[in-house]
């Protein structure tokens, strides 16, 4: 529909800040109205002045009205104004807002103290969406007279000009005050409150409340009715203003506009709001409130009897009932005082209509002598039968307890939540007290467990949710925190046993529960270490245990996945109780100095053996549990130097399973340990390859020699091998002169070279026949090979004679003829006298009646697998050695970046750098010092008895 | 090159009424800085006597008297005590001295100021196994001890600090045995 010929009746402008609750006379920002008419087209607009050019930050209402419809109103969010009709009222740089549509300006708005609005380019048309056409009927004159009777603002400035604030006065009604007025209005108010008490509120008699207000253009539609525009529905939601809306609620009357959308005021609660109105305006708020007071006191008190009456279980529901019944009550009292509400009793700091409502229900009901005692032990004696098992209404409770959270949360804390807390302590005490003395553990914790989540539960449904907190807490404290140590130690079925029997789920509710209290899982912990620690202790320092190193480091891996388990399925793999277990195994691993021995010699057994047929991804998981043992050593140089030769013994007989294996496990080592760790283990492994080679091209350099190859040789490089000084044996002729051979040609090839033979580490196979004819392999070393070639050329050998012959250093020779004549199934050699033990004076013979069932016999030296005890005192010592370089290094490298330091830290930081290799121990770093300051390297300060300089 | 022998010095001893193992030859050794255990060669004679103003023998036992309130104040006396040991080192890049000397050093120098230090300390090297010889480290760390470990209680003996060794087993000897 187009507006452009429309006549402006009157161009109305006002802003006004957030609606605030305590909207009061002063409303901050502007009203304005223009006292002359502005006729004319919408595009003509001269001279509308706004007030106020700085347009408060929030809600901006802008009404233009033409006729007797506003055409424009907008909420704004600072810069732009949506106005109805598709204007646009925007922040236009720094002039001032502009009008427009979606075409073309408008009318600008600018100016210092005022705004105008400047009409600019004509607007031929604009359509809006809502149906005008029975407003038009209406005469305008008849709209203006109503209108601008009732609402004439004045506005007047604050006597603080810059402030910009303005007071409404009130519009001065041409009622003439009857001296009985005030009573007789309270009277009809009084009337409305009884009725709403009594569920008669539609019955109110509209006309009666109307009359007041709408004269005699009684009898028309009571709703009120948002058509044409949402401006309306806004201005009323937000209750900016209270004349306004009664402006427009009587216009809307007037105008009987068909009805769009219902606001769910009743007509007969604002003639009721409008009574109260003019009470309030007439200076009657005083009579009114306590008039108020008074009638809802004398219902409320009332309504007490009724539920004092009520018996038994009834008397929560009529408690209910009532209280849902002053609820909606109140609602309407409240509706019919709004004028009050917003006005009077602000500037009087009374209390609002509403909390007012909940105040006197709170002083006369719940405090009521009669049903406050009863009502919490009513509440109370619910909980405790739905702990007990049975069922209750919940939805009552529900209602009960969201009563005494809406009266205010002191009423729910006061008037129920201490109390319930107490009580349930006092339950949980008790019932926790009957429980330890009955259950194990587990069961116990189950109960608890149990117990706690009802109590979720119950606030859940039907507490306040911040009561959860509390409630919880108790039941933590009464059962948990208060019988903590009794439960972890519980005979037969505490944490011990648990962690014993692999009891996962009873492990796991114990870690919640006990996660919940203070130290809870501290007291877990302790006990689990200790316990690990003692049953770690007695694994590693049990003498039975020791027979078998394998078996040994077995049962650590297997202690070690059991608690893995634990942690990661009861525990919520918790980061403490994992770093508790590395710390325990790190104790009790190194209380047994055979350790890093042993755990070599696992290893070796699985490389030797233990893997074969076994999946590359299960070779890695096994290696990767020992890598794990090795982190929690503290000698890792005494696993070096065990490894080191367990690997040279592996290489050199061939008896390595997986090259992949073993190197993999290089490829650990050096991620955990570095470079220097490995690097001459991977010199052996180079070594065993050069060797390879090496033989290949002796055996091209030599066609002669043909395709058997009777002599292999590894070459070893010095320093990257256990090799240790020993005397080479009288290789058999034939053997000798191929390994001179060899010496020549390697030593060709490398000139500065040394080579000796180390015939200690050799291996030999040899075919041998036996007297009836048996034909077998024999797989010894090269000692025994030595030993077995004498035997080609005698039937008869003294043990000197061998000694003589061979050179064979006396304590090898005799483990090797020990191995060769005394094992059964392997004795290839026949020694008189038959003993266990080799003497000076045996002979040895060939047993012709040798016999196996394999053709290949391997025959081992009788050597232990695990060190004797001087070969171990040996390593020991070697170990000691190779430390004290490594120590004065670590100083030497501190003292040169530190210059000055002190002794303790010195202590700590060699013991730091060292600590991937070694556990340092502090007097042997003492001792290194002092070697240091005798040779000049450092000296100990003059003044400070503490401190060490660096000498350079 | 004239050099005073030990049967020289025996007879300078002689001359000037004292034993040679009196502490107040080390003393003059020290004021000649002699460089070699039982000798004083022309030079050091020469420039220690000019410097002790002492040209007849009345003049020198005189001066050898006054040397000993010279050797006693605190740097000459740290000086004079470090030279005992170096003065002991007989042998090329010898630097340790063994157990025995030191002992009789240690009698002989410290004696009458820490007696009682002195005496269990010469107890405990004596007793111990581990250590044969002494180094100057050692030697000047033991006047040190003496000079501020209160004793005989040891309260403020701290084996976190850089004490060598030897006295950390020392105090820990010496508290077993009370």
């Amino acid at each position: 529909m187009a507006l452009g010929g429309v006549s402006v009746e009157k161009c109305y402008v006002s802003s006004c800040p957030v609606v605030e609750e305590s909207l009061s006379d002063q409303i901050q920002g502007v009203m304005v109205s223009k006292e002359e008419q502005i006729t004319g087209n919408l595009s003509r607009i001269e001279s509308v002045s706004v007030v106020n050019k700085e347009v408060p930050e929030g809600i901006l209402n802008l009404f233009l009205y033409e006729r007797k419809v506003s055409s424009g109103i907008s909420c704004n969010d600072g810069n732009v104004l949506v106005m109805e009709d598709n204007l646009v009222l925007k922040r236009d740089g720094c002039s001032g807002f502009e009008i427009s549509d979606d075409r073309s300006s408008v009318g600008k708005v600018k100016g210092d103290d005022c705004f105008e609005f400047v009409a600019v380019g004509g607007v031929s048309s604009f359509s809006s969406e809502g149906d005008l056409s029975s407003i038009q009927s209406v005469e305008s004159n008849e709209f203006r007279q109503n209108y601008l009777d009732r609402t004439r603002f004045s506005v007047i400035p604050m006597s603080n000009q810059k402030k910009r604030n303005f007071q409404i006065e009130a519009f001065k009604h041409r009622v003439v005050v009857d001296p009985k007025y005030a009573d007789k209005t309270w009277k009809i108010l009084e009337h409305a409150i009884h009725e709403i008490y009594n569920h008669n509120a539609s019955g109110l008699s509209f006309e009666e409340l109307y009359s007041e207000f709408c004269g005699d253009e009684g009898g028309v539609s009571y709703d009120i009715v948002m058509s044409y525009f949402g401006a309306i529905s806004v201005m009323i939601t937000h209750i900016m203003d209270f004349e306004m809306i009664l402006c427009v609620v009587r216009w809307c009357v007037v105008c009987s506009v068909v009805v769009i959308r219902v606001y769910q005021i009743t007509v007969s609660s604002l003639c009721c709001e409008w009574n109260a109105y003019n009470m309030v305006l007439h200076k009657f708020g005083e009579k009114l409130y306590k008039g108020l007071v008074h009638t809802m006191t004398l219902h409320l008190i009332e309504i007490s009897k009724s539920i004092e009456a009520a018996q038994g279980s009834l008397f929560l529901e009529e408690l209910n009932r009532k209280w849902n019944d002053h609820n909606k009550a109140l609602q309407m009292i409240r509706d019919i005082l709004m004028y009050m509400d917003r006005t009077y009793i602000p500037s009087t700091h009374k209390t609002p209509v509403h909390e007012l409502g909940l105040n006197l229900w709170r002083d006369n009901i719940i405090h009521s002598e009669k049903i406050q005692t009863r009502l919490l032990n009513t509440l109370l004696g619910l909980v405790y039968r739905e702990r007990t098992g049975e069922v209750i209404n919940r939805g009552l409770m529900r209602n009960i307890i969201k009563m005494l959270m809406d009266l205010g949360s002191s009423v729910y804390q006061e008037d129920f939540e201490k109390p319930f807390l107490e009580v349930s302590s006092e339950f949980y005490k008790g019932e926790s007290q009957t429980f330890i003395e009955c259950c194990d553990c587990g069961e116990y914790l189950k109960k608890a467990e149990r117990r706690l989540n009802e109590e979720m539960e119950r606030v859940t449904h039907y507490l306040d949710a911040k009561s959860e907190t509390k409630i919880t807490n108790v039941v933590e404290k009464e059962m948990i925190a208060n019988h903590m140590l009794r439960l972890v130690h519980m005979e037969n079925s505490g944490l011990v046993n648990m962690l014993l029997d692999d009891r996962y789920e009873d492990l796991g509710r114990m870690y919640n529960l006990f996660r919940r209290v203070p130290n809870g899982l501290s007291s877990i912990r302790e006990v689990m270490t200790s316990h690990l620690r003692e049953t770690g202790k007695q694994l590693v320092t049990d003498p039975e245990r020791l027979k078998d190193p394998v078996e040994f480091v077995q049962r650590l891996l297997d202690e070690k996945d059991k608690y893995d388990n634990i942690i990661s399925s009861a525990f919520n793999n918790d980061k403490t109780f994992q770093n508790a277990l590395n710390s325990s195994f790190e104790f009790f691993i190194n209380l047994n100095p055979r350790s890093p021995e042993f755990i070599s010699l696992f290893v070796d057994d699985k490389l030797r053996k233990g893997l074969k047929g076994v999946s590359e991804e299960d070779i890695e998981s096994i290696l990767d549990k020992v890598m794990m043992l090795f982190r929690y050593l503290q000698e890792k140089d005494v696993f070096e130097k065990y490894y080191k030769q367990h690997l040279a013994k592996r290489l050199l007989s061939g008896k390595t399973v997986s090259d992949d294996a073993e190197r993999s496990l290089i490829v650990k080592l050096k991620t955990e340990c570095g470079y220097q760790f490995t690097s001459k283990l991977e010199g052996m492994f180079t070594d065993m390859k050069t060797s390879q080679d090496t033989m290949q091209d002796f055996y091209a350099n030599h066609p002669e020699l043909g395709d058997s190859r009777t002599l292999v040789v590894q070459v070893l490089t010095t320093g990257s091998w256990p090799t240790q000084p020993s005397v080479t044996c009288n290789l058999p002729a034939e053997m000798s002169a191929l390994c001179e051979k060899f010496r020549s040609f390697y030593l060709g090839t490398h000139t500065g070279r040394r080579l000796s033979w180390q015939t200690n580490m050799g291996t030999a196979d040899i075919k041998a026949i036996f007297g009836k004819g048996q034909k077998h392999e024999l797989n010894v070393s090269t000692y025994q090979m030595c030993v077995l070639m004498l035997f080609n050329n005698a039937d008869r050998l003294s043990y000197k004679e061998i000694e003589q012959a061979t050179g064979i250093p006396a304590s090898d020779l005799k483990r090797c003829l020990q191995s060769l004549a005394c094992v059964k199934g392997k004795n290839v050699l026949r020694k008189e006298p038959m003993s266990k033990d080799i003497g000076e004076d045996d002979a040895f013979f060939v047993n012709d009646k040798f016999s196996s069932k394999f053709y290949k016999v391997k025959i081992g030296t009788v050597v232990a697998q695990k060190e004797s005890e001087p070969e171990k005192q040996e390593t020991r010592q070697r170990v000691e050695e190779d430390r004290k370089p490594q120590i004065e290094a670590a100083i030497v490298r501190i003292m040169k970046s530190r210059r000055v330091l002190d002794h303790n830290n010195i202590i700590t930081e060699v013991t730091k750098q060292l600590q991937s290799r070694f556990l340092a121990n502090p007097t042997e770093i003492k001792k290194r010092i002092e070697s240091l300051i005798e040779r000049d390297f450092l000296e100990r300060d003059n003044v400070d008895r503490k401190l060490y300089r660096y000498l350079a | 090159m004239e050099v005073l022998s030990p049967d020289g010095i025996m007879a300078l001893c002689k001359d000037l009424k004292m034993e040679h193992t009196d502490i107040r030859i080390l003393m003059l050794a020290w004021k000649l800085k002699a460089a070699k255990l039982g000798y004083f060669t022309q030079d050091e004679w020469k420039t220690g006597l000019k410097t002790l103003q002492a040209d007849t023998l009345t003049k020198l036992k005189k001066a050898v008297a006054e040397l000993e309130k010279e050797v006693n104040t605190p740097p000459n006396f740290l000086e004079f005590y470090s030279f005992a040991f170096r003065y002991h080192l007989t042998e090329e890049k010898q630097k340790n001295i063994d157990i025995e000397t030191s002992c009789e050093l240690l009698n002989l120098i410290l004696g009458s100021k820490y007696h009682s230090q002195v005496d269990l300390l010469i107890d405990y090297l004596k007793i111990q196994s581990d250590y044969k010889v002494i180094n100057l480290d050692q030697w000047v760390s033991f006047l040190r001890f003496f000079k501020e470990i209160s004793f005989p209680d040891l309260q403020n003996y701290d084996d976190t600090q850089a004490w060598p060794l030897i006295l950390d087993s020392f105090v820990e000897w010496l508290k077993e045995k009370s």
